[in-house]
């Protein structure tokens, strides 16, 4: 964790969620950056610690080893549950948190090894939400399926950091966890803030260009490093659920801004899932975005 | 998903978003950007034919203060102008009237229907706050006052919301209270007092203006469900009862006293009870159809005076082009006398406690057809100017109508015309 | 006297636990917008409760606390 003094405001950083994280206050005092910096990091902590499906013993990893037995969730994981309900049904099923398993055969580490069409058969089964029984409190998965929050998780945790951090202090505030930010406003002197983007073409993390955000939330859905590439076509890592293949024709990269992160992030997504229709999907919602291919 | 529903996901994430990051009141959270301030400013003509007209400019600011909360200011300045009923009927000789103090006197030709001229301006203004409570509540309070010649209010009030069932219900309980204070230019009657039996003042006498100060509180209190039913529809029930108490009279309102030819030959300065126990049932329903809106409106009204009453009123907004809207407008109304509303007084009945023959407490009809068109203004701003058409008839011909009663329309049609031009925008 | 309303009231207290589907959250877009608030207009209806305050035997329904005024 390290704290800065810049050229009007304070930048603290830490790791979390295998990501970089910052958070840039426009505060006076080091103390209260501090204390503003704690908070997120204890707040992403916390989020990453409760759901990521790498701990033994949190909520997720109780659901996922249930064995077909309903298991009874707390408020915060049950809202979680609805919306990423809500999610699947408004993407027509495209966006499906039991796609995780499909993991087991696809490895996206820029090698050409393609699992074969048996072994993503072999799991498709075990994919879809349509099999689990979501009943407020209580989510019964059928043996053998897991659920993976990995796709809403960092926007979760950069809403819930700004929405603490934004109670605490009226000064400006970006926050910003490994390119999925939030700004609460402007500079005081009305200026931006100025974030750089990585260039997903590039394989270090070289800054290829800048954005600009005032008041709102960024999102980027890409593949920057993970990816397949067997006989010239590209296997970009947003799986299909329905077939268990890589969504045809998908962007490299699309950035969403909207009013938070979880909703610049979803709409990044259903943009990927679209394929070669992610543009004519963001023109049609009106958002602001910008797609790379 | 549907390419063609045109931001229509944007806008379901935006609500699923909310719902997650629990922000408050998501049903009230109507759409807006990054504005702060809504203000309406608006002036009303208002004319009654051959009798009162109204010029009054008014004000609404809404200021937003912090996540779902707001603060409203209402500045209304009133001037009236013209002639109103005085209760009294037409005859076939011309009239003469004084006020309780015998200060002033006007006159009325035969056979036209008693009017009394009066000039007046009134300022009201109302403060407002509007905020959550917790993720499931909010509560307003409210101050208002007003004053003119010759009445002034003061009044506070509170509700307050919380949602249930998925924020799909909102519960909704209120009260308010005002004390409202009347200095009636020309003092204020002894109620039933013959106007025959009014001494004028000697000359030099100081005006008895305002120095008989009368006050009556009101209060009000509220308890409603809306209710969420479809995509396209949202519905409300209301029941509201109100109690209020003091000084319920008109001051300047009289009742013919008549002899047994129906000729006039005195008035009685009207009277109504100290006390007023009212209550309605009060429902309405919201509903969306591909473009346009639709509001429908009923209430049931009744109160221990002996008046009920029953008002429907539909409002239709048709989508023009490019936001601009036709609003097609139909109210209707009908209420029972009170039970001491009466035509005259027949100088050899015996002298009731209460009467008055204000045609607004008897079984009266009110019809109303408007227009309102509204045009957008750059992105978020709006013009929009409505005209209304206000019919109010009774029965003029009672059949207990006593001689040369019967040769006049006892209760004549009331002609109003409304525009009024409105200027919406937000900053 | 009191029986008639009452039961119209409890019966409409009964609405919300009405078989309908409920709404979706996804599904408020059409209720969000300003048009489809119960008072779209709240100059046109604060001007409409005034004029007919002072014009009928009977008012409010909607709410409390508008002020008085002598014109009634």
């Amino acid at each position: 964790m390290t704290l800065l003094r810049r050229a009007g405001y304070w930048e603290g950083t830490f790791e979390a969620m295998a990501s970089p994280c910052s958070v840039l206050a426009e505060v006076a005092s080091a103390a209260e950056a501090r204390r503003l910096l704690d908070l997120a990091h204890v707040e992403a902590l916390r989020i990453e610690a409760k759901f990521s499906r790498y701990r033994q013993v949190n909520i997720l990893h109780r659901i996922n080893s249930s064995g077909g037995q309903p298991i009874e969730v707390d408020d915060e994981t049950a809202l979680l549950l609805d919306y990423a309900a809500q999610c699947h049904a408004l993407s027509q099923g495209r966006f499906d948190i039991t796609s995780g398993i499909l993991r087991r055969v696809w490895r996206f580490d820029g090698s050409d090894r393609i699992p074969s069409a048996e072994s993503v058969a072999a799991l498709l089964p075990w994919i879809g939400w349509e099999k689990v029984t979501w009943r407020r409190p209580h989510i019964t998965l059928p043996a053998g399926m897991e659920i993976d929050l990995g796709g809403i998780g960092k926007e979760y945790a950069v809403d819930r950091s700004t929405l603490l951090l934004a109670a605490e202090t009226q000064a400006s505030l970006l926050i910003n966890f490994g390119g999925d930010l939030f700004s609460t406003g402007p500079r005081a002197d009305g200026h931006s803030w100025r974030v750089g983007l990585d260039d997903p073409t590039a394989t270090g993390s070289a800054s290829a260009g800048e954005i600009e955000i005032r008041r709102g939330a960024v999102a980027t859905s890409g593949d920057a490093r993970r990816y397949l590439l067997k006989d010239g076509i590209r296997y970009g890592h947003i799986l299909d659920p329905h077939t268990g293949w890589p969504v045809p024709d998908a962007p490299h990269s699309v950035t969403v801004v909207a009013n938070t992160c979880l909703e610049a992030g979803m709409l990044a997504t259903f943009a990927m899932l679209m394929g070669k229709d992610a543009e004519k999907f963001l023109i049609n919602q009106r958002v602001t975005h910008h797609v790379i291919r | 998903m549907q390419l063609n529903d045109k931001a229509s996901i944007r806008r379901a994430l935006a609500a699923a978003t909310c719902t997650l990051l629990g922000s408050a009141s998501q049903t009230s959270h109507a759409e807006g950007g990054d504005e702060k301030w809504r203000v309406d400013t608006s002036v009303l003509y208002y004319s009654e034919q051959d009798r009162v007209t109204v010029v009054e400019p008014v004000v609404f600011l809404r200021k937003t203060t912090g996540e779902d909360s707001f603060v409203n200011f209402r500045l209304i300045y009133d001037t009236m102008s013209g002639a109103s009923a005085n209760g009294a009927t037409p005859t076939n000789t011309p009239q003469t009237f004084t006020s309780a103090s015998g200060t002033s006197t006007y006159t009325t030709p035969a056979g036209k229907i008693p009017l009394h001229d009066f000039s007046d301006q009134r300022v009201a203004v109302a403060v407002e706050w509007d905020k959550p409570v917790d993720h499931l509540s909010r509560a307003i309070y409210g101050i208002n006052a007003s004053t003119e010649n010759d009445y002034r209010s003061i009044g506070l009030s509170a509700t307050r919301l919380r949602e249930f069932n998925n924020k799909l219900t909102t519960l909704t309980i209120g009260i308010s209270g005002s004390y409202d204070s009347v200095m009636p230019i020309g003092g204020a009657p002894t109620p039933m007092q013959l106007m025959s039996s009014v001494v004028p003042p000697p000359p030099g006498g100081e005006d008895d203006e305002g120095e008989s100060g009368k006050t009556k509180l009101v209060t009000d209190a509220i308890v409603g469900i809306t209710q969420v039913l479809t995509r396209r529809a949202l519905t409300q029930f209301n029941y509201s009862i109100g109690y209020s108490s003091g000084y319920l009279t008109d001051p300047y309102k009289v009742v013919s006293v008549i002899d047994a030819t129906g000729a006039t030959i005195d008035y009685r300065f009207e009277s109504r009870p100290d006390t007023r126990l009212r209550q309605s049932l009060y429902w309405k329903t919201a509903y969306h159809f591909d473009h346009d809106v639709m509001h429908f409106a009923y209430r049931y009204y009744w109160d221990d005076w002996g008046i009920h009453a029953h008002t429907a009123d539909l409002h239709y907004r048709m989508e023009l082009w490019k936001g601009a809207y036709l609003q097609p407008h139909l109210r209707y109304s009908t209420q029972t006398a009170a039970n001491f509303y009466t035509y005259s007084l027949l100088n050899s009945s015996p002298v009731p406690a209460y009467a008055s023959a204000d045609y607004r407490l008897g079984e009266l009809t009110t019809t109303t057809y408007g227009l309102k068109l509204g045009v957008p203004v750059g992105r978020t701003s709006e013009i929009n100017l409505r005209v209304e058409s206000i019919t109010q008839s009774g029965n003029g011909y009672p059949a207990d109508a006593i001689g040369i009663q019967k040769n006049y329309d006892l209760f004549p049609t009331i002609n109003t015309t409304v525009v009024q031009i409105t200027y919406t925008g937000h900053f | 006297m009191l029986a008639r309303p009452l039961f119209i009231l409890l019966t409409l207290l009964a609405l919300p636990a009405c078989t309908l589907t409920p709404v979706q959250p996804w599904d408020r877009d059409l209720l969000a917008e300003e048009k489809m608030q119960l008072i779209p207009d709240p100059v046109e209806n604060f001007i409409d409760e005034h004029i007919y305050f002072s014009k009928e035997g009977a008012s409010g329904g909607q709410g409390v606390g508008g002020g008085g005024c002598g014109c009634n």
